[in-house]
C-alpha cells in the first residue's frame, strides 16, 4: 500500500503536500467524522431521548441489541455522566474512548508524518497495526456477537 | 530512464478506503450493522473503478487495493449481521411462554407474600376505633373475618334505593 508517494516540503507549499498525501487527507477525514460523532453526541440531550439513529436490529428481531443505547451512553458520557453511561450500554466508554483515542492518534500521526519525512513507511505500519489492535479490544463484544451469530447453529 | 506515473485512480481509491473503513466500523455495530451494506457497495465500486483506472495509466494501485479489500470484508461482516439476527428470531417464538411463566411466578409470590404477612388494619369513626390484627395464620384470619361480619356496621352504600 502506497499512501506516502511524494517527499514534498509541506511547509514551503502545503497545499500541494496535502492533496499529494493520501493519507493526510485520510487523517483530516477521520478527525473530521470523530469531531462530528463527539458533536452529534453533544447537540442531542439525553434526558430528551430523541435521536435520529434508531436501532434496525431491534425493528426487526423486537429484542434489544448488543448496541442500543450507544447514542444515549455517549451523550451523557460527553456530559461527564460516566456512571449513567455505563447504566445505559457498559460497552459506551469503551467505544467512545476508541473514537477519543482515534482523534488524538490522528493529529499526532499526522504532526509525525510531516515532521519525520524519513520514517513515513514505518508510521503508516505502526499505525494500522495499532488502531486494528485498539479497534479489536474496542468492538470485540460486537464481533464476539457476529461470530456467535455466525458460528453457532439457529435453535 | 525513471517510469512515468500519474494520479489516476488515486482519488477514487481514498473516498474508497475512507467509506470502506467507515463501513467497517459501521458494520461491526449491531444497531446500525444491516445498513453498513449500503456504503460497503459504494466503497467497492469506488474501489474497483478507482483500481481499473490506475491499472490504465500505471499508477500506484495500493490505495484502491486496500479500500476494495476493506470494502469487501466490511460487506461480509454487513451481511453477517442477518445471521445474528436471524439466531434471535429463531428464538422469539419462546418468548410468550417465557413471559407468561415469568407472570405466573410473580402472582404465586406475591399470594404467598400475603399469605404469610402480618395485617394490621385500624379504622378510626367518629370516636370508634376499630382495629382488625391478622397473622400469618389463615385460620385466625378466617376467625376475625367471621367476628367482624356478625357485627353490625354502618352502610356506605350511597346508591338510591329503588322504589
Amino acid at each position: 500500500m502506497i499512501l506516502c508517494r511524494r517527499k514534498s516540503n509541506p511547509v514551503q507549499n502545503p497545499k500541494v503536500s496535502l492533496r499529494n498525501e493520501p493519507y493526510l487527507i485520510i487523517n483530516i477525514f477521520f478527525a473530521g467524522v470523530i469531531l462530528l460523532i463527539i458533536a452529534y453526541s453533544g447537540i442531542f440531550p439525553p434526558e430528551k431521548d430523541n435521536y435520529p439513529v434508531i436501532c434496525l436490529h431491534e425493528k426487526l428481531t423486537g429484542e434489544p441489541c448488543f448496541s442500543c443505547g450507544l447514542s444515549h451512553s455517549f451523550s451523557l458520557i460527553v456530559r461527564g455522566r460516566i456512571d449513567e453511561a455505563y447504566q445505559w450500554n457498559r460497552y459506551g466508554m469503551r467505544i467512545f474512548l476508541f473514537f477519543a483515542s482515534q482523534l488524538i492518534l490522528r493529529v499526532m500521526f499526522s504532526i509525525f508524518y510531516l515532521k519525520y519525512q524519513q520514517t513515513r513507511q514505518q508510521l503508516i505500519i505502526f499505525d494500522c497495526v495499532g488502531s486494528g489492535v485498539i479497534f479489536l479490544f474496542s468492538f470485540w463484544p460486537f464481533i464476539a456477537n457476529i461470530l456467535s451469530g455466525i458460528l453457532r447453529p439457529t435453535p | 530512464m525513471e517510469e512515468v506515473r500519474n494520479n489516476s485512480g488515486q482519488n477514487l481509491g481514498i473516498a474508497a478506503l475512507i467509506t470502506a473503513i467507515i463501513t467497517f466500523v459501521l458494520a461491526v455495530i449491531p444497531c446500525v450493522g444491516l445498513i453498513a451494506i449500503i456504503p460497503g457497495i459504494i466503497a467497492i465500486i469506488l474501489g474497483s473503478v478507482g483500481l481499473s483506472q490506475a491499472g490504465r495509466n500505471n499508477s500506484p494501485r495500493g490505495v484502491p487495493l486496500a479500500g476494495l479489500i476493506i470494502a469487501i470484508i466490511a460487506s461480509m461482516i454487513s451481511f453477517s449481521q442477518i445471521f445474528v439476527a436471524g439466531r434471535l428470531v429463531g428464538r422469539g417464538h419462546k418468548w410468550p411462554t417465557n413471559i407468561e411463566n415469568f407472570v405466573n411466578d410473580v402472582q404465586d409470590n406475591v399470594v404467598k407474600e400475603l399469605e404469610d404477612a402480618n395485617v394490621s388494619i385500624k379504622v378510626e369513626s367518629d370516636g370508634n376505633k376499630v382495629e382488625i390484627n391478622a397473622n400469618s395464620d389463615k385460620k385466625d384470619r378466617e376467625n376475625k373475618l367471621e367476628d367482624l361480619e356478625g357485627v353490625k356496621t354502618q352502610k356506605n352504600d350511597t346508591l338510591p334505593k329503588k322504589k
